[in-house]
């Protein structure tokens, strides 16, 4: 991995979605998640094909649970945010504050 | 008595569609959110909103499934949706050369028709098996397409039905402006229409297949 691998903008939110979940991350949840904290209605496929980048750069990591009933048998797959997540997650953050410091974003555009 | 949610199930076509167009790696994990989404909301506001909440969300993560299959591997889908369109353009005459082929075979050994209703009998048998044949081709090339674009079968199938249907389209264009008044032009539009079907079913058989194949293989390593 290069050091300049930053997260998508959609990538990071969906990072940042797990990390909120902890341990009750899976497709549902985190669509939920950021319909409730970004108000963006977002198609659970999106979600999926998002974390499955994830999970081939190695940000993340996912286990199938248990089949339950409400799900038609069917299991849910849980994600977790790897340690090279989370390195990635700091590096964009980094980057978006040195972007953004010195700008006064709330007083110029509200 | 049983819960409400337990009652109601969700549209069968959306999820179908859903199975359709998802990779098998995630269909187990999108149908079981979506019917976890759809049983909650039937709970909440009811089956008709549920079920439109269904269809809502399965629309979009088909039309976004499709959209990523074409930026993931743009080139593997053009690339087979091409090969295939050249075959259906140069492969367009097979089936009436086999079948013509095989009539001259028979007219050795039989005479078809002694009379003008036998004749009748053998025209009518002979425009049916060529409009057939032309269709199985493109059955055959439609599973081509969808076994060379693995995991995108949905998507290859669509745009060479789209493109194959599009290039008749220019053509009854040019049709119609050089002679509006041509009988053959609308009977020739439904048997474009019905070769693009074909190869979109192609497409499904093949999709399906490797559907059932994979449900097989996982609910082997469950049991296991």
């Amino acid at each position: 991995m290069s050091s300049r691998d930053y997260l998508g903008e959609f990538e990071h939110i969906v990072i940042l979605a797990l990390l909120r979940l902890v341990d009750r991350a899976y497709g549902v949840t985190v669509r939920q998640e950021i319909e409730v904290r970004t108000g963006r209605e977002v198609s659970i496929g999106a979600i999926y094909a998002t974390l499955d980048r994830l999970e081939a750069k190695g940000y993340v990591r996912s286990q199938f649970g248990e089949p339950t009933p409400e799900r038609g048998g069917r299991s849910k797959r849980f994600f977790h945010v790897t340690a090279k997540g989370m390195l990635a997650l700091n590096r964009t953050h980094r980057a978006v504050q040195r972007m953004t410091q010195c700008l006064d974003l709330v007083g110029s555009y509200t | 008595m049983m819960p409400q949610e337990s009652l109601v199930s969700p549209p069968r076509l959306a999820a179908w569609l859903i199975d359709l167009f998802t990779p098998n790696e995630q269909t187990e994990s999108i149908l079981g959110d979506l019917l976890e989404e759809f049983s909650g909301l039937a709970s909440k506001s009811g089956p008709a909103s549920a079920s439109r909440g269904y269809w809502r969300q399965s629309a979009k993560t088909i039309v976004h499934l499709v959209g990523l299959g074409f930026r993931v591997a743009p080139w593997s889908i053009v690339g087979a949706v091409l090969v295939a369109y050249l075959l259906l353009v140069f492969g367009a005459s097979l089936p009436e050369e086999v079948i013509v082929r095989l009539i001259h075979f028979r007219r050795h050994h039989v005479t078809p028709y002694y009379n003008q209703t036998q004749l009748a009998t053998y025209v009518l048998w002979f425009s049916t098996s060529i409009l057939i044949g032309r269709l199985l081709m493109s059955l055959i090339i439609g599973c081509l397409v969808a076994l060379a674009a693995k995991g995108r079968e949905m998507a290859a199938t669509m745009m060479l039905g789209l493109f194959s249907g599009a290039s008749v389209g220019v053509f009854l264009l040019v049709g119609v402006l050089k002679r509006p008044q041509n009988p053959y032009l609308l009977p020739f539009l439904f048997d474009q229409f019905a070769h693009s079907i074909a190869i979109v079913v192609g497409g499904i058989v093949i999709r399906e297949s490797r559907s059932s194949m994979s449900r097989r293989t996982s609910g082997r390593l469950k049991r296991i």
